[in-house]
């Protein structure tokens, strides 16, 4: 254990890696160090792994994303607690049910002082999760499947138990003296705002080791990394390069806005910033074309559409960016019966380049705050939310869909049906495929992060530990508890929620339209019925024309579509390939039941255009 | 002897002429439907499309007894190939060619938007595009289908073009408003583009106004009964904390009002009034009540109460602020679009003669009108039903806290709330609900129950 060669070689402090927890017996970050002081890096070729199949460049444009935390998914080992090779095990259940992309929170080693966003080591696993060699494998069975994974990379801080932070705080002149922001007193860049008011007072915290101050734009235990340094650059994108060596196919990039600090500035969105990120993607589609780069920017549209890049060339900065607003704009349109939230918000998105594309979801772990939206759109936000105390709670992260819905299966479905053909990839909260209810006694993010319920038997099948030894336990409640919802009873049954899901998803991908189309509002008179087309044009020049009229009020309503624009062509529904009435000059008149919804196909193409290719 | 080929203009005049009395009575925007017509003389036909179809614009003067009001109509001819037109569009025959009113007929009624992008001349009319409007030709047009006195047609999506059906010389408040709007840049409005002027009596008279169509509009009065349908279906107590609250929606109409107030006075001033014009407004009101108790029994009791609230107008400070505003404004005539509400039909009241309408009136008349609206908004579903004092109570509610927000919202933007004038404006608001109370015993006697409990209410806050 403390054998002076493979430690550092300054005897008199700790050698980095002795913050690190659990990776005593696998390789990981600082486990040796170099003459020069150089921290020894597991590399990807230490690890066995199959190589990637020829890049589709466009994927993620048409993916339906799976969010899946590894901790609440399956325990193969039995010690109560989700892992790779759990997940692993169950990656045939999320083929059959059609997802595209899994993606995962964070699975590093860390402390878990921030829900595993805190990295102590970029190249390791968490040990309760497993090894390096389990994502590998992980990696290698989805991709035999059709599926893809990505997971999160925190770029702007560390962990204080990271060994480029022990090397830096121990050792100010050797390789990772300047990795971090350090200053010699704390009065730097005092308009950057302090992001967690709750429990920080300063951005800037005193570390007796290095006798100097270190700069965090989040809690104090998460050190910024100085992106100033050309190093940290180049050691953060070899970070990258770690792990699509290893075959990932992209990363979330957490709190991208904060790379870079300027005095005079509030250090958000910077110029520079946005420069690295241009450094980043450039490598990515050098060295690995078809992987891709999501930017958490929890921002307004208008300003997210910046981490896409220059729009001249498709965009170079992040494929996929969150559309953050339409979420709880879905909730406010429902509640008021009334289309105009969804459609107001839509009108307000800008155009994004063409290689690029939003993620949209109705839960994930992220919730949007007031805090940063326009003084206009606060305004409206408060206006429609302040007395309603339902209202508030939808746009909080402590509630899944189907308890903030009622458990009513015609909503659950409208607002499936919303986010599966709203412009976007769909991104499906583990669980909510089957309806999982939440545990409110858990606290605000752990009620959300209950064990999988995959059938009635111990412990919902999640793990075969001791009851007590389950990390959170399983939802017991006669409604959401796993004996009434669990993944085999509904896999048994053609109607239950599962297998309509399943069913709908496989739809949207027989029409590229839902994913790639333009998106056209159609208005109309009633105000409780949204309507719109998504629009698609084949390179072969063939229009592929989805029509989707939803009805967000409980009560049936009739509605008068203009579809002149389509006149003679037949809609088909899509889901029972029903043939309604021809569309005539005059408005087209459908009616629909309390929250129902319709997805036609509208292309005036003969047999050739019913035979649509599922690529 | 062969049938002409083609049929004149002239020719039709006299034949419709001939039939109107009969046809008439079954047209919507016929605003004369319970006087006798005793005669309708021709005025003025354009020929506007030659040929077979043919389309005629008549002027038509329809005389019942003492009463006399000009009406515009578009007619269409066709001598084969029947448009696909409802029944009763049909006017009548000319040799073998079928007459029928022709704004539901689409090969038609395109020549209309075209003549205005051409900027054309024909016979006594004038079409043109307002300065710098860029308008596309071509395009087919359909009706809409909920109008009552006028008809409207829409150009493929982008424009609307409103034939006032009624026609009155001198300076249409509608165009003249819009106009003024445009200019001062208000944002509230739908863009106006062009118009049709003809002649009246040797005088300018608006024919039709063209404007921008707003695609993804619903309009505020299904706006506020979706929340009312939501609201009575559940029994809640805050109507603020219901799914379907209108709250939000009705504050952002206040405000939206307040600031088309604010852009008419930029646009085209205040005036101030003194004690004869407060003593006139007293006694319309006064006149306005006497007629209607008259013939509503119903509102007798309340008669004592009314004449003090009026009387009160009069004894307010003057010289008191008035401006153009829109005076009819109530929850059908504003729409919700993604951009915010929009206002529509600046043309005032339509009973009233034009000169009545171009006066200046209080801004209070507006938020009258809307608050009345509310009330009915709110009052709609218990039409016709058995009486349920817990809906007409839930109604009550629903409909204070609408009035409230809308208030809320338009204090905010004019800097003053107009609750503050309570004097003027529940005077306004009852002499409004006086007029209601007579239109709805001669019309619908169903609703009379809507403005009589709306008086009661008010009238009793007022004794509190």
């Amino acid at each position: 254990m403390d054998d002076p060669t493979t430690r550092s070689s300054n005897t008199e402090s700790p050698a980095p890696d002795h913050a690190l927890e659990g990776l005593d017996d696998t390789p990981h970050t600082g486990e040796s160090v170099e003459a020069d002081g150089t921290l020894v890096e597991p590399q990807a070729g230490d690890f066995e792994h199959h190589q990637q199949d020829a890049p589709q460049p466009d994927w993620f444009k048409s993916a339906v994303f799976y969010e899946v935390l590894v901790r609440a998914f399956a325990d193969s080992n039995g010690d109560g607690t989700g892992d790779l090779k759990g997940l692993t095990s169950r990656l045939d259940y999320l083929q059959w049910l059609g997802v595209d992309c899994l993606w995962l929170p964070p699975f590093y080693a860390s402390p878990l002082r921030d829900g595993g966003y805190d990295i102590s080591d970029f190249r390791a696993v968490l040990p309760e999760f497993g090894t390096v060699d389990d994502f590998v494998e992980l990696l290698d069975e989805a991709h035999a499947r059709g599926i893809r994974v990505i997971t999160d990379l925190v770029l702007n801080h560390t962990s204080d138990a990271h060994p480029w932070f022990q090397a830096s705080r121990n050792d100010p002149d050797g390789p990772y003296g300047d990795f971090y922001v350090w200053s010699d007193d704390d009065s730097k860049y005092p308009d950057a705002r302090i992001i967690f008011v709750d429990t920080e007072t300063s951005n800037w915290t005193y570390d007796p080791v290095r006798g100097q101050f270190f700069w965090h734009r989040f809690f104090n235990h998460q050190p910024d990394l100085n992106f100033e340094n050309p190093a940290v650059r180049e050691a953060m994108i070899d970070v990258l390069r770690f792990w699509l060596d290893l075959g990932i196919d992209g990363f979330r990039l957490d709190a991208v806005p904060y790379l870079f600090e300027e005095e005079g500035t509030n250090g958000e969105n910077l110029p520079r910033t946005h420069e690295y990120l241009k450094e980043v993607r450039a490598t990515v589609d050098r060295e690995y074309p078809g992987r891709i780069l999501l930017a958490e920017a929890n921002q307004w549209p208008s300003d997210v559409v910046e981490y896409f890049g220059d729009p001249a060339v498709g965009g170079d900065e992040c494929h996929m960016a969150f559309h953050f607003p339409l979420m709880p704009r879905i909730f406010m349109a429902v509640r008021r019966e009334s289309r105009f939230p969804i459609s107001e918000i839509l009108q307000q998105t800008p155009e994004i380049p063409d290689g690029t594309q939003w993620g949209i979801f109705l839960r994930n772990h992220d919730e949007l705050t007031l805090e940063m939206v326009s003084d206009e759109e606060r305004d409206y936000m408060y206006a429609e939310y302040a007395k309603d105390p339902r209202m508030k709670a939808n746009i909080g992260i402590r509630r899944r869909l189907a308890p903030l819905l009622e458990n009513d299966r015609n909503q659950l479905e409208l607002f499936t049906a919303l986010l599966l053909s709203l412009p976007g990839s769909p991104v499906l909260y583990y669980g909510d495929e089957i309806g999982m209810g939440d545990n409110i006694w858990l606290g605000d993010r752990d009620a959300v992060r209950t064990p999988m319920q995959w059938s009635p038997d111990r412990n919902a099948g999640f793990s075969r530990a001791d009851p007590g030894r389950v990390y959170l336990p399983p939802i017991m409640d006669p409604t959401y508890g796993y004996e009434a919802i669990n993944v085999e009873s509904q896999q048994g049954s053609p109607t239950s929620l599962l297998s309509w899901t399943r069913r709908m998803l496989a739809v949207r991908k027989q029409h590229e339209a839902f994913a790639l189309g333009e998106f056209v509002d159609l208005g109309g008179s009633n105000p409780s019925v949204l309507s719109y087309k998504r629009v698609w044009t084949r390179p072969n020049g063939d229009e592929d024309v989805v029509l989707c009229v939803n009805n967000l009020s409980r009560f049936p309503q009739p509605v008068e579509l203009e579809l002149a624009d389509h006149e003679g062509a037949t809609p088909v529904e899509l889901t029972g390939r029903v043939r309604f009435p021809r569309i005539g000059e005059l408005p087209y008149l459908l009616t629909l039941p309390g929250h129902g919804f319709y997805w036609f196909q509208l292309s005036e193409l003969g047999d050739q255009g019913e035979r649509r290719s599922m690529s | 002897m062969s049938e002409p080929l083609t049929t004149s203009a002239d020719d039709v005049l006299t034949v419709v002429a001939e039939a109107l009395p009969a046809w008439l009575p079954s047209q919507r925007w016929f605003g004369g439907k319970h006087r006798e017509i005793t005669g309708v003389r021709p005025v003025a036909a354009t020929t506007l499309l030659d040929g077979d179809p043919l389309l005629v614009h008549l002027v038509v003067d329809v005389e019942q007894g003492d009463h006399s009001s000009v009406y515009q109509l578009l007619v269409g001819s066709r001598r084969d190939q029947l448009p696909d037109v409802a029944a009763s569009a049909s006017i009548g025959a000319l040799g073998e060619h079928t007459l029928y009113e022709a704004s539901g007929d689409a090969d038609l009624t395109a020549t209309l938007l075209d003549l205005v992008v051409d900027g054309a001349d024909l016979g006594d009319l004038s079409f043109r595009t307002e300065p710098g409007a860029e308008v596309e030709k071509g395009l087919r047009a359909h009706p809409i289908t909920s109008e009552q006195s006028n008809t409207s047609l829409v150009y493929g999506q982008q424009y609307i073009l409103k034939l006032f059906r009624k026609l009155v010389t001198g300076d249409n408040p509608d165009l003249r408003l819009h106009r003024a709007l445009r200019e001062v840049g208000c944002t509230h409005i739908a863009e106006p583009l062009g118009s049709v002027t003809g002649t009246l009596d040797g005088e300018p008279a608006t024919i039709a106004l063209l404007q921008r169509f707003l695609p993804d509009a619903a309009d505020g009065w299904v706006m506020a009964t979706t929340s009312v349908r939501d609201f009575m279906a559940d029994p809640g107590s805050d109507p603020g904390e219901l799914g379907g609250d209108f709250g939000g929606e009705a504050e952002r109409l206040g405000a939206a009002i307040a600031t088309v107030h604010a852009d008419l006075d930029r646009a085209l001033g205040t005036e101030s009034v003194g004690q004869d014009d407060l003593d006139a407004t007293v006694s319309a009101m006064a006149e306005r009540l006497a007629r209607v108790a008259a013939e509503v029994p119903e509102l007798a009791d309340h008669v004592p109460a009314l004449e003090q609230i009026f009387q009160q107008v009069a004894d307010l400070p003057t010289p008191l602020d008035v401006q153009n505003v829109h005076g009819d404004l109530h929850l059908g005539q504003v729409l919700r679009t993604l951009s915010g509400w929009i206002v529509l039909d600046f043309e005032g009241e339509p009973a009233a003669s034009i000169t009545e309408r171009q006066e200046l009136r209080s801004t209070l008349r507006d938020v009258a009108g809307v608050l009345r609206s509310f009330d009915y908004a709110a009052q709609q579903m218990l039409v016709g039903e058995e009486p349920d004092e817990s809906m007409a109570e839930r109604a009550m509610v629903w409909a204070e806290h609408n009035r409230s927000a809308f208030c809320d919202g338009y204090a905010a933007v004019a800097g003053s709330d107009p609750r503050d004038q309570e004097v003027l404006l529940r005077a306004l608001e009852l002499d409004k609900a006086v007029y209601e109370v007579g239109y709805e015993h001669a019309n619908r006697p169903d609703w009379l129950g809507v403005p009589l409990a709306s008086i009661a209410r008010l009238v009793s806050q007022e004794d509190s």
